[in-house]
């Protein structure tokens, strides 16, 4: 199983990548309401980012009942261990 | 699979995500004539003698007249925007890397195949060659979003 340091880690790269900008701290709460930049674009762009990285692919449910980055730790580390 | 719009029409595929799936490719074979990069020149307002004067071109150790690399970009925009995926896309991203050139007047064929389809996104990433005669002239990717209504 992953741990969650090291998830939480290359999702900060990911997020400073998508959104090109350094300062984003991830956290479990963080959520889009929280990121100016955060519109359904670059929504697209983070989870196909997150995919790739982690070579996992989710369906259009699994990311839409998502609240927040911890949710989504979640779900990356089930699929991971599926 | 070949996938094409119907034969003697202008319309562009409609494919939806349901019927893309990895591994799907389309093809354009083109030839840019003289004219197209007249056009493109007019257009571009690049009129580097290596795209426009052959003798140039030739000085240079080159075996005429170099077609601009956008217009293989353009037969890429012909590809997405009317094989695959077709009329309900639009690209979010485009790299190539140009390996050798294309001469005017030399058929050639742009490649698209699927290679990720992002079912929660609606993205997908196509592999993208350009060949003439088997020969690689370049490759690239490009990203697509699939805007279903």
């Amino acid at each position: 199983m992953m741990e969650n340091k090291e998830i939480y880690e290359r999702l900060t790269e990911i997020f400073h990548d998508v959104f090109d900008d350094d300062s984003i701290v991830v956290t479990p709460e963080l959520k889009a309401a929280d990121i100016d930049e955060w519109d359904s674009l670059t929504h697209i762009r983070l989870v196909v980012s997150i995919e790739r990285s982690y070579k996992l692919k989710f369906s259009a449910a699994e990311v839409g009942r998502l609240k927040n980055v911890g949710e989504f730790v979640d779900l990356i580390q089930m699929k991971a261990a599926a | 699979m070949n996938t094409s719009a119907p034969a003697g029409t202008l319309a562009a595929a409609p494919l939806g995500l349901s019927t893309l799936w990895e591994g799907q490719s389309a093809t354009v074979d083109f030839t840019v004539t003289d004219a197209d990069m007249r056009n493109f020149a007019d257009i571009s307002g690049d009129r580097n003698p290596l795209h426009v004067d052959d003798t140039f071109a030739r000085s240079k150790g080159f075996d005429g007249a170099v077609v601009y690399g956008a217009l293989l970009v353009a037969k890429i925009s012909q590809l997405i925007g009317m094989k695959l995926p077709g009329r309900d896309s639009v690209w979010t991203n485009l790299s190539v890397e140009f390996r050798k050139p294309l001469f005017v007047n030399q058929p050639a064929q742009v490649e698209g195949v699927i290679a990720n389809l992002s079912a929660s996104t609606g993205m997908i990433e196509l592999k993208l060659t350009v060949r003439t005669e088997g020969k690689l002239l370049a490759k690239g990717r490009a990203e697509i979003l699939i805007v279903e209504p």
